[in-house]
């Protein structure tokens, strides 16, 4: 397991890295309004009404983005916590966290983009 | 700091027969500011993993029909998640500053034939992006263009 986990090392820094550079540039936005702005009232209901949402969200432009405000982040919240978990005196016990974490990453990645692509 | 570290700073001259250890973090790591920080860095991922999977949550209810989607948008108004999404900002504007600051320092000498920018040029290329795609990104989930 160590040996396969220094082979994917490069794609999943790939997706880390693109979780910390794009993810942090689309999450700033989204939290702001889906998050925070318009629970709070502070924005127009019909912006995020469903009609609307699901012409901005169904094109392919809309997918793309979606897809990657999902599935970026996992990567980078996976590898972060890993990296937690080695740095509290963990190297040991990494086989098993390290898999666990990129299951779950590998999991809601797919369904990530199986819901943009049901759209 | 006074400047860039030199890469092999920390490197042996010369590869000696002195075993290492790996690096363990010391019992007294929270009295050390520049661990908690490190730490924090590293704890944002457990915030990303949920807001990805919150993230993955309402696309999910948009492509599950208005109902539901209704549903979901109006559970976003409960205090939990509204906490969470504090939270979340919090991280996300801790992540872009740590991560973007570091960035350019992370450049190889060279790409290819291409000299990467100086480090001011990348860094204030990486803030104008974020603020751009955060700007579009709100203005048209919040309902403002398009």
């Amino acid at each position: 397991m160590k040996h396969f986990l220094l082979r994917i090392e490069p794609v999943i820094w790939l997706l880390f890295g693109q979780g910390l550079l794009i993810g942090t540039m689309l999450l700033t936005g989204w939290i702001l309004v889906v998050g925070l702005a318009a629970p709070l009232g502070l924005v127009d209901a019909a912006a995020l009404s469903f009609d609307r949402a699901h012409a901005l969200a169904s094109n392919i432009v809309g997918r793309l983005v979606l897809a990657a405000l999902i599935v970026l982040p996992l990567w980078k919240g996976a590898h972060h916590m890993r990296h937690l978990s080695i740095d509290f005196r963990g190297a040991d016990r990494d086989v098993v966290v390290a898999p666990v974490l990129y299951a779950v990453a590998t999991i809601g990645s797919l369904l990530g983009i199986l819901a943009v692509v049901r759209l | 700091m006074a400047g860039p570290a030199h890469p092999d700073a920390m490197a042996p001259s010369k590869p000696g027969k002195t075993r290492t250890a790996p690096p363990q973090m010391p019992a007294s790591w929270w009295s050390h500011p520049r661990i908690r920080t490190y730490l924090a860095f590293d704890a944002t991922g457990i915030v990303y993993l949920l807001l990805g999977l919150v993230a993955l949550r309402v696309v999910w209810a948009l492509g599950a029909g208005p109902e539901v989607w209704d549903a979901t948008i109006a559970s976003l108004s409960n205090p939990l998640y509204i906490l969470f999404h504090v939270i979340g900002l919090v991280s996300v504007l801790f992540v872009g500053v740590r991560f973007f600051g570091f960035f350019p320092k992370a450049q190889p000498p060279r790409i290819g034939p291409a000299k990467p920018p100086p480090q001011p040029v990348i860094l204030a290329g990486l803030y104008a992006a974020w603020l751009g795609v955060t700007l579009l990104f709100a203005a048209i989930l919040g309902g403002w263009i398009f």
